[in-house]
């Protein structure tokens, strides 16, 4: 069968696949898409049973879904999608590409594996025949057909005693819109993150030097948020922190750009 | 003066049998013995007895239904007579016929579930898939677990609604698949009419 994967490419059998999070359920498969590629290369999955219209309806899909649009693994998709359906369409003209090819005892050995094929199937077609008249003698035949009284059975469920509206009385409630929570003890801060470093950064230009206690506002939330602009200052190399001690007010100065930005705003004032 | 003949009621059924016709007439679906016997308190030998019993008792066209041993259980079904007058009433109507290829992928589940689709297209030469979606949505297969090869594919196997519905008690009532073979003389003459044809379609 090796033989019959015939225009499949080898470049189909070169391309590395990505698709870690790629997983297809699908009738024949359950697995990653790699893996799916790989069986069908093998023949260990047949083509034949493998919707690829359905790969790629779940693929897009999930493109749907996704916020990102990963470039490379897509294209590398709609490679091996359009092998797939290349492989498929190259089989549908199996007969005619592999006449050239087959020599005596190919076709004879064809010839013997079609018969065991049609032997089999043979028999299966006899074997439906006769369920085919035992349908037609017993489908039509009709049972007692009745479910067992609620009563009858050992629990019934407290719901199953209450009328039809109730229920509708229970999910209206559900149904409504809940009041929006009160968020009045929460502070509204005046300040962003990016406002506070645009302002140090101002200070480390202006001034150069400075404490902490001396540039923080005076609510405590909007504290935390000078604070953290100062550890992003930090972080980018722009100041130096600096304390004598433990819970000491922190020494702010400027670092390489914030300094030299001070230098020229001094010697422009001076 | 003819002899006088006096008609005896016949035997009632003993206290067994009413038991297991009443748990038979309120199931839903066919009892199996092992639900009878242990919902009416008998041993094997005494369901035996009592199924006898009340197999006696509808027999002989004495009652609208009889009792039929079905689909791995027992269940009282509407006598061939009566059936017309039930449909009438009831309004039922005969399951849709199955077309060939739906009674060919059924039997290749039948004979070798539980099995996969792939399976059943290799038998049959031609893709499978929208015949065992229209005999999961009949009711007639179902899916039962995944197989252990790669691509863990889906395996299927019957219902009781098919044993039901082609009067098989269980699944062993199937005939033998080899009985389905082909003959030594139908298989010479397969091979004869497919060199025939390859030789007509060699240039």
């Amino acid at each position: 069968m090796g033989e019959r994967v015939i225009g499949a490419g080898p470049e189909l059998r070169e391309v590395s696949t990505t698709f870690d999070d790629l997983h297809f359920d699908l009738d024949v498969f359950d697995g990653p898409f790699d893996l799916l590629v790989t069986l069908i290369l093998r023949e260990e999955v047949d083509l034949w049973e493998v919707r690829v219209s359905r790969l790629i309806a779940d693929y897009v899909l999930r493109l749907a879904d996704s916020d990102e649009f990963d470039l490379e693994a897509t294209s590398h998709f709609i490679v091996l999608v359009a092998a797939l359906l290349e492989m498929k369409s190259r089989r549908l003209l199996d007969e005619g590409l592999l006449d050239d090819g087959l020599d005596e005892s190919d076709e004879e050995e064809a010839g013997e594996e079609l018969l065991v094929a049609l032997i089999r199937y043979a028999q299966f077609k006899a074997a439906a025949q006769r369920l085919g008249h035992g349908y037609a003698e017993h489908a039509g035949r009709i049972y007692r057909r009745r479910p067992i009284p609620q009563r009858f059975l050992r629990s019934g469920s407290a719901g199953s005693r209450l009328p039809a509206f109730g229920l509708v009385d229970a999910l209206v409630p559900l149904l409504r819109e809940p009041p929006a929570p009160d968020v009045s003890h929460i502070t509204d801060l005046a300040v962003s993150l990016v406002q506070e470093l645009r302002r140090l950064r101002g200070l480390l230009g202006r001034r150069g030097s400075f404490t902490f206690a001396a540039v923080a506002p005076r609510d405590r939330l909007e504290k935390a948020v000078t604070f953290f602009a100062l550890l992003e200052l930090h972080n980018r190399g722009e100041a130096r922190l600096s304390q004598v001690r433990p819970f000491a007010d922190i020494t702010v100065t400027p670092v390489g750009a914030a300094a030299a930005a001070r230098d020229d705003v001094a010697a422009a004032v001076g | 003066m003819p002899e006088r003949v006096t008609l005896q009621p016949p035997p009632s059924m003993d206290d067994a049998a009413r038991r297991i016709e009443a748990v038979i007439f309120t199931a839903p679906r066919p009892v199996g013995r092992d639900d009878l016997m242990s919902s009416c308190g008998l041993d094997d030998e005494g369901l035996t007895a009592a199924l006898s019993a009340l197999q006696r008792e509808y027999e002989g066209q004495r009652h609208g239904v009889e009792l039929v041993e079905i689909a791995g259980g027992h269940a009282f079904r509407v006598t061939p007579a009566c059936e017309e007058v039930v449909r009438r009433f009831a309004g039922a109507r005969r399951p849709d016929d199955l077309s060939p290829a739906l009674l060919e992928s059924l039997a290749v589940v039948a004979y070798l579930q539980p099995t996969t689709r792939a399976e059943v297209a290799q038998v049959r030469g031609v893709s499978s898939e929208w015949a065992l979606t229209a005999l999961v949505e009949r009711g007639l297969i179902e899916e039962g677990g995944r197989a252990e090869t790669p691509g863990a594919a889906i395996l299927y196997r019957t219902t009781d609604r098919f044993l039901e519905l082609f009067g098989l008690r269980r699944l062993d009532d199937l005939p033998e698949l080899a009985e389905f073979a082909l003959t030594v003389t139908e298989t010479d003459e397969l091979r004869s009419r497919l060199l025939a044809n390859a030789e007509r379609r060699r240039p």
